[in-house]
């Protein structure tokens, strides 16, 4: 926990839009959606990077639009003349960071035209942070509006008289008041550390919200435009090639249109919609670092994924009437060149390679083991698949009791294999609670393989795994056992089964 | 030529995997991972297709680099396409092909092979390979009667093939050696067929029940 590494939070600007937060209000569904359009585009006019936080809420970094035109509060109040434009009541609130903002806008009452004097309530007199003055009044006519400033480096008192029922976690908020904690500044009063060894994950992150932190940046989504780019064939197209060929135009008017904003997408969707109506669709990893060729590419692997018999090259589904790439995840082009995959080690020709076959079987179909720890052989290496980021399941790093020591085994079976072990008299092997075997193993016997003589053995020993939790726990007695064949064999017993785990040879 | 590694050079011709070239086991196991493991340590990526049960923590112990490895468990019914396309990525691909190979999918690999520059080690049967390799005995120390644990295998390894591979080579190898690597064994550690598998070998500790 270093609360003081944390970066200063933005300057936000929120707009929010009761009559569209509500769900019961007038405008429901579509025509609350629609009506939102209309909202952001009159936003957007002031601020180009605006993010639609849900239904009628949007929010923009306000720093530099809030210098162009004039301050925060005049900005304010001409968005919401513009939104009371398009007909819709607004209210703004402006503070370092999101959650801040958000209360803002949520607090910001309409000023009484009789008495300008008394200004919104942000949240009881107890308030330190104080609302700044709005402006003036906003809006000449039309709906009213209302803003709220908090001043930087305020946030941090507005937000301490804030009571704890603020917060989205409504069962937190209920269970923090019943421990005497009623505002956002007792909590944030208390140690970061104490309060995530008290609440967990959801504690440290209410922690950060009442400190006046950011959970995450702001995310600049793009403006109205619609970005993607389509191309139609008509008649269908049967065949892949002039699809592909297409595609690569395809893709140098998609990079033209990000770069003419400067942006760049993260993933691109491609949508191939068949004759038949049936759509295709696989999301590529792009980081802005794909060619025209390199996307065309993709849609090949793609379509070659679909393709029913690759003799005559023909679909089955009737030939291609559309094909569709949409830019996803669009961000500020940063001109960062990061490494493809995140990883310098794969280079470009394994990458594709790899892609190749995951357009073919599917994106789990192609993995890269992790080794790391476990107490038994099929947990010591994660399978990750490839482009995602390699990090083994159980840490490598603490101890494991239990674990096998000694030669690691060739052949490790996904699912542990049935088996029978037998004593001289052929009598099946067993194990006690306590560890305590009927007789000595002699014969192996694997399925309709021939049985094998056991020449030497070691074993039991117990593993009992997730005791506390009565779904996972197990309990079992592991062997090793060498046969006549020159192998050895790792088996354990489970609920009076024999099972083999893994073999060495 | 992909490198092996030290203690398999004297089994394959010229020391090493030759590229373009098929090299067939008959049976996955640890002598399949310790062939991959000589390239893979020397920089190659390594494909391994058809092998869910492959064991990586032995195969790292050999000198496997788990970074360079891409895995396809289950390439299914159109195995040679993923095959062909593994080997444009990788300089090495180990492939557990399904029991009938048909002559024109064979032909079809070799030639994609041969012009990726690339290994195929196949753990089966494979008609055409230039090199053949077989565990032909194989001993593992440290167990005993109720205690001990495997520690390491004594394994004879034999090779031959067609061409300049032609000539019966045959080695003992530690497979693997205590430490997890492939060593030559030395005359002294061999143990002698018929005497019993608990024999403590000269490099080896009392074993001890774990």
């Amino acid at each position: 926990m270093r609360p003081d590494a944390d970066p200063a939070p933005q300057r936000i600007m929120v707009v929010r839009c009761p009559p569209l937060c509500d769900p019961e209000a007038s405008p429901a569904g579509p025509q609350a959606a629609r009506l939102f359009e209309r909202v952001i585009g009159a936003v957007t006019g002031f601020c180009p990077n605006v993010e639609a936080a849900e239904l009628g809420v949007c929010a923009f970094g306000v720093r530099g639009p809030a210098r162009y035109f004039g301050g925060e509060a005049v900005l304010a109040s001409k968005i919401i003349a513009a939104v009371a434009e398009v007909g819709v009541e607004s209210r703004i609130g402006v503070a370092d960071g999101m959650f801040a903002a958000l209360l803002a806008a949520r607090r910001a009452e309409p000023i009484d035209p009789v008495n300008p004097a008394g200004p919104a309530d942000p949240g009881g007199p107890a308030d330190p942070g104080g609302p700044a003055d709005p402006g003036g009044p906003a809006g000449p006519a039309g709906p009213a509006g209302a803003v709220l400033v908090i001043p930087p480096g305020g946030t941090a008192g507005f937000l301490a008289a804030q009571p704890v029922s603020v917060l989205a976690d409504q069962d937190l908020a209920g269970l923090l008041k019943r421990l005497g904690l009623l505002t956002l500044g007792d909590l944030a009063g208390l140690p970061a550390s104490d309060v995530a060894s008290r609440f967990g994950d959801a504690g440290e992150v209410v922690h950060r919200l009442a400190r006046g932190l950011d959970l995450r940046p702001l995310a600049a989504c793009p403006p109205a435009h619609d970005l993607s780019v389509a191309r139609e064939f008509d008649p269908p197209e049967p065949l892949a090639e002039p699809v592909v060929f297409a595609a690569k135009t395809l893709a140098e008017q998609l990079h033209a249109g990000l770069a003419a904003r400067g942006l760049t997408c993260v993933r691109v969707q491609v949508r191939a919609t068949w004759a038949d109506g049936e759509e295709s669709s696989r999301l590529w990893r792009h980081d802005g670092l794909l060619t025209a060729a390199g996307v065309a590419d993709r849609v090949r692997w793609q379509l070659d994924g679909w393709r029913a018999a690759p003799a005559d090259g023909q679909y089955a589904q009737g030939g291609i009437g559309m094909l569709r790439l949409v830019p996803d995840q669009v961000v500020r082009a940063t001109g960062h060149q990061l490494a493809l995959w995140g990883e310098a080690v794969v280079s470009d020709r394994v990458a594709r390679a790899a892609m190749r076959v995951q357009a073919m079987l599917g994106h789990e179909a192609v993995l890269r083991p992790v080794t790391g720890g476990g107490r038994n052989v099929s947990e010591q290496v994660s399978h990750v698949p490839f482009g995602e980021k390699r990090e083994p399941r159980l840490a490598a790093g603490p101890p494991w009791p239990g674990r096998i020591a000694g030669a690691a085994p060739g052949v490790v079976y996904p699912v542990a294999r049935e088996a029978e072990v037998t004593d001289d008299a052929g009598r099946l092997v067993t194990v006690t609670g306590r560890c305590v075997l009927s007789a000595a193993p002699a014969r192996l016997v694997i399925g309709r393989e021939p049985p094998r003589r056991i020449t030497a053995w070691a074993g039991p020993w117990p593993l009992a795994e997730r005791w506390w939790d009565a779904a996972a726990a197990r309990r079992r007695a592991r062997f090793q056992l060498a046969t006549d064949d020159g192998r050895a064999w790792l088996t354990v017993v489970q609920d009076s089964r024999w099972l083999i785990e893994a073999g060495y040879w | 030529m992909l490198p092996a590694l030290p203690a398999l050079r004297d089994l394959l011709p010229r020391g090493g995997l030759a590229r373009g070239s098929v090299l067939a086991v008959p049976e996955f196991g640890l002598l399949c991972l310790a062939l991959a493991a000589g390239a893979s340590a020397a920089g190659a990526w390594c494909g391994i297709a058809g092998v869910p049960e492959a064991g990586l923590v032995a195969a790292v112990g050999a000198g496997l680099d788990a970074e360079r490895t891409l895995l396809v468990p289950d390439p299914g019914p159109a195995w040679p396409q993923v095959v062909a396309s593994l080997l444009d990525g990788c300089e090495l691909v180990l492939l557990r092909p399904p029991a009938t190979v048909p002559v024109q999918a064979r032909r079809r690999l070799e030639a994609v092979l041969r012009r990726a520059g690339g290994v195929l080690l196949v753990a089966g049967d494979w008609p055409g390979a230039q090199v053949r390799l077989r565990v032909i005995t194989q001993r593992w120390t440290g167990l005993g009667d109720g205690h001990g644990r495997v520690r390491a295998c004594c394994a004879e390894v034999t090779a031959d093939g067609r061409g300049e591979a032609a000539l019966t080579r045959t080695r003992w190898l530690w497979l693997p050696a205590e430490d997890g690597g492939v060593t030559l064994a030395d005359p002294v550690d061999i143990p002698v067929p018929g005497t019993a598998v608990t024999r403590t070998s000269p490099r080896l500790r009392a074993a001890s029940a774990g």
